[in-house]
């Protein structure tokens, strides 16, 4: 555990499915050097299989007494869908009308494959909704627990979690133990590759790129014990925030709004039934847990105090009307742990994520 | 395995002699080992290389592919000269498994040759899994590979560019991919030093001067590992122990999923030999296994550690399944009375945090084993002598 934990939370009652936050990490972060393929943030459909596919059947995580649970490393192709590119340069260069526009590849599985696809009887009961995910840099992380190396640590500073690159061999059990599936492997240098909660921005004071990118202002980025940070209020205050999957027993740091709002459902005449809700209960409780029900109850009091007095706090947090508070990081915190650890406090990157936290100069360690 | 060690025990003590460690491997001086003709002169030797199984990873997967892994048998030869000393070691691999670019859970085949570190006494070697605190090794790792560019290790970041978004295009598109074609690597050879499973650490500094090699015939693989006889971390001379590990990419082979060998020694020719050491590797235990096997029961070691199939797993120790493979009796002997002489460090300590099998006190990693110094020092030559037949059938 460390000494201090960011947290980000995302609001999922806002959470329009653009895939902005994908795009601001994949141009960050992802689109060279053997991370093509890799969505260090991706927003998925829920109930769709997710990404990569089927994430939540793969195991990793810890049972209840504890101990870490073997899992699978998705297939690159299969469960994670090759980063296919179409033929815009035959198209340019050649005259034929038979030169049709195609992929370089026959593609079965992508990123947002299942794209809006829902559960249900259409127009009776059907529904969907986005759950977009990072890393969860989680209080107790399967990938690190599964490290045979010791090349995983959770800074102390802000417990983001980071692969130590000159330690990690590539063996990809880190893979196997997150239940998230959200560390990934990169053939080309043969090591595990992960979010970095923007660590680089963050130590200057900016929001995390997906976060500072988000149009629908659904994400929070704060830490846990600051009190007057918003992701402190939505988590510890009015516990309308919750994490993801906790029932894997990692601890994770990304919590969630649960979706509180969806059109009632019809009857076969097509009338509207008065007071149903189309996302199931029980499907929030299987991501969110029993909590689930004590945030949309909080939600709904706070929605209807707001229509009835014009005032509560909750709301107007997650209306988001500022980055500045929605947003609370410090640069300055950051420079005086790097002066702690005798680092240089103003380096544009914690040093250790390349060269090494536990590798001293010479290879003894 | 059950109906060897059935046939084991009945034969009793003379049985031990039959399941002794491999021999000593002679190496030949050369004139210059790096002259590929050497290996006409070589004296090639068969040494087993058993299933690692002391530790179960979380990789569902590889975990059923290699369940029921045979040890196989590699033929290894050495020579030297004045200054280097050269390894070549064949094993059979069906399947060609090399580096490749695009995936994300294939695996390659690869093959490793494990030195004791220089230390004022050569004697215990260090723990055959990666060495033990103040008795290090150096591990020379080569696996087969493609060509794969491989740009942080160039730092060429200028070349970290996605093709598609370059800003150049067509010919010149071309061209640049031609160049960072060029910039590939060939080799995949890693060097490192390490006290211990999990704290093996890459040498990057340049300080041990080897060469390693794969080629792939129809029958297999021969590996050749050339390194200096002395340098800061090794002195090699008179009998050298060595251990063997080859990994299979087609069972998922990485890390711990390997075949090993235990500690053999090659004896330097025309060098004075280390007559101790070279006893201890090459001849078994003069214990009573049958009687062994009594011992162990009585003192339920299979509580913690699995023995057999049927054991619980506990999390508790590590697993002595092929124990007997890649162990010596000096090892296990010690381990049995002084547990905390040599502690495995498992995987991570959080992925079973309830089932530690060490603590640390004062920074020393204190085994939850209890020790076994009050058993007769008969008794524990018997429970090594049985502990040494738990070995996996070879292939």
């Amino acid at each position: 555990m460390s000494k201090r934990q960011l947290a980000m939370v995302m609001d999922l009652n806002k959470c329009i499915g653009c895939q902005t936050c994908t795009v601001a990490c994949k141009t960050q972060w992802t689109n060279r050097n053997g991370r093509e393929y890799m969505y260090w943030n991706n927003v998925e459909t829920y109930p769709g299989a997710g990404y990569p596919k089927n994430w939540m059947e793969l195991g990793g995580g810890f049972d209840a007494a504890g101990d870490l649970q073997p899992g699978v490393i998705p297939n690159l192709e299969a469960d994670y869908g090759v980063p296919w590119d179409y033929n815009y340069e035959s198209l340019k260069t050649s005259n034929s009308d038979h030169n049709s526009f195609q992929p370089h590849m026959s593609p079965t599985w992508g990123p947002n494959w299942d794209e809006d696809e829902g559960a249900g009887a259409f127009p009776l009961d059907n529904y969907f909704f986005y759950l977009p995910r990072i890393c969860n840099h989680c209080t107790n992380p399967g990938c690190l627990s599964a490290c045979p190396r010791d090349a995983i640590f959770k800074r102390d500073e802000d417990g983001v979690v980071l692969v130590d690159l000159d330690r990690c061999q590539g063996y990809r059990y880190c893979i196997a133990g997150c239940p998230y599936k959200k560390i990934y492997f990169n053939p080309k240098i043969s090591k595990s590759e992960k979010c970095i909660l923007c660590f680089p921005r963050i130590e200057q004071g900016l929001p995390p790129a997906c976060a500072q990118q988000c149009v629908g202002r659904i994400r929070f980025v704060g830490f846990l014990d600051d009190l007057d940070s918003q992701v402190h209020k939505l988590v510890n205050v009015y516990k309308v925030a919750i994490p993801l999957r906790s029932d894997y027993g990692t601890q994770p740091n990304v919590y969630y709004v649960p979706p509180t709002e969806s059109p009632a459902k019809f009857d076969a005449q097509g009338r509207i039934i008065e007071g149903s809700t189309r996302l199931p209960i029980e499907e929030l409780e299987k991501l969110f847990g029993k909590e689930v029900h004590g945030a949309i109850k909080t939600l709904k009091d706070e929605m209807k105090k707001r229509k009835e007095t014009g005032a509560s706090e909750l709301m107007d947090i997650l209306i988001a009307y500022q980055h500045a508070d929605m947003f609370r990081l410090d640069n300055h915190y950051y420079q005086e742990v790097a002066k702690a650890q005798k680092r240089t406090p103003l380096a544009p990157a914690d040093t250790r994520y390349i060269a090494g936290k536990f590798t001293k100069a010479g290879g003894h360690h | 395995m059950n109906k060897i060690l059935t046939t084991v025990l009945s034969l009793g003590v003379a049985a031990s002699a039959a399941l002794a460690a491999d021999g000593a491997i002679t190496a030949v001086k050369v004139a210059n080992v790096k002259d590929a003709t050497v290996w006409a002169k070589a004296k090639f030797s068969s040494i087993t290389l058993y299933p690692q199984t002391a530790i179960e990873f979380n990789d569902k997967k590889a975990n059923v592919l290699t369940e029921n892994m045979k040890a196989k048998k590699a033929n290894v030869a050495a020579v030297y000269d004045g200054k280097n000393i050269a390894l070549r070691v064949k094993w059979t691999d069906k399947t060609k498994d090399v580096e490749q670019c695009m995936v994300s859970d294939v695996y390659t085949d690869g093959f490793a040759v494990q030195f004791a570190g220089a230390t004022k006494k050569p004697q215990p070697l260090p723990y055959i899994g990666m060495g033990s605190i103040g008795r290090p090794v150096v591990v020379h790792l080569q696996k087969a590979t493609a060509k794969v560019y491989e740009p942080n290790g160039n730092k060429d970041v200028g070349m970290q560019i996605n093709r598609q978004q370059a800003g150049v295009f067509l010919e010149e598109l071309a061209v640049f991919d031609a160049k960072v074609a060029s910039l590939a690597k060939t080799d995949y050879e890693r060097v490192f030093v390490g006290e211990g499973f999990r704290s093996l650490t890459e040498v990057k500094d340049g300080s041990i001067k080897s060469n390693g090699a794969m080629t792939h015939g129809p029958n297999g693989w021969a590996g050749t590992l050339t390194r200096a006889l002395k340098d800061d971390y090794v002195n090699l001379n008179g009998t050298v122990p060595v251990s063997i590990a080859v990994w299979d990419g087609s069972t998922m082979g990485r890390n711990g999923l390997k075949n090993l060998s235990a500690w053999v020694a090659i004896t330097l020719e025309g060098q004075k030999q280390d007559v101790g050491m070279v006893a201890d590797l090459t001849t078994g235990s003069k214990g009573n296994a049958t009687k062994g096997k009594a011992v162990v029961e009585a003192n339920g070691c299979n509580g913690c550690h699995q023995m057999t199939a049927s054991d619980a797993k506990t999390f508790m120790g590590p697993s002595l399944k092929n124990v007997g493979g890649y162990s010596s009796a000096a090892y296990l002997r010690e381990s049995i009375v002084k547990p905390s002489a040599v502690v495995v460090p498992g995987y991570n300590r959080n992925a079973h945090r309830n089932m530690p099998w060490y603590n640390l006190e004062k920074g020393k990693r204190i085994s939850t084993m209890s020790e076994y110094g009050h058993l007769s020092k008969e008794d524990v030559e018997d429970m090594v002598a049985y502990l040494l037949t738990f070995k996996a059938e070879v292939e």
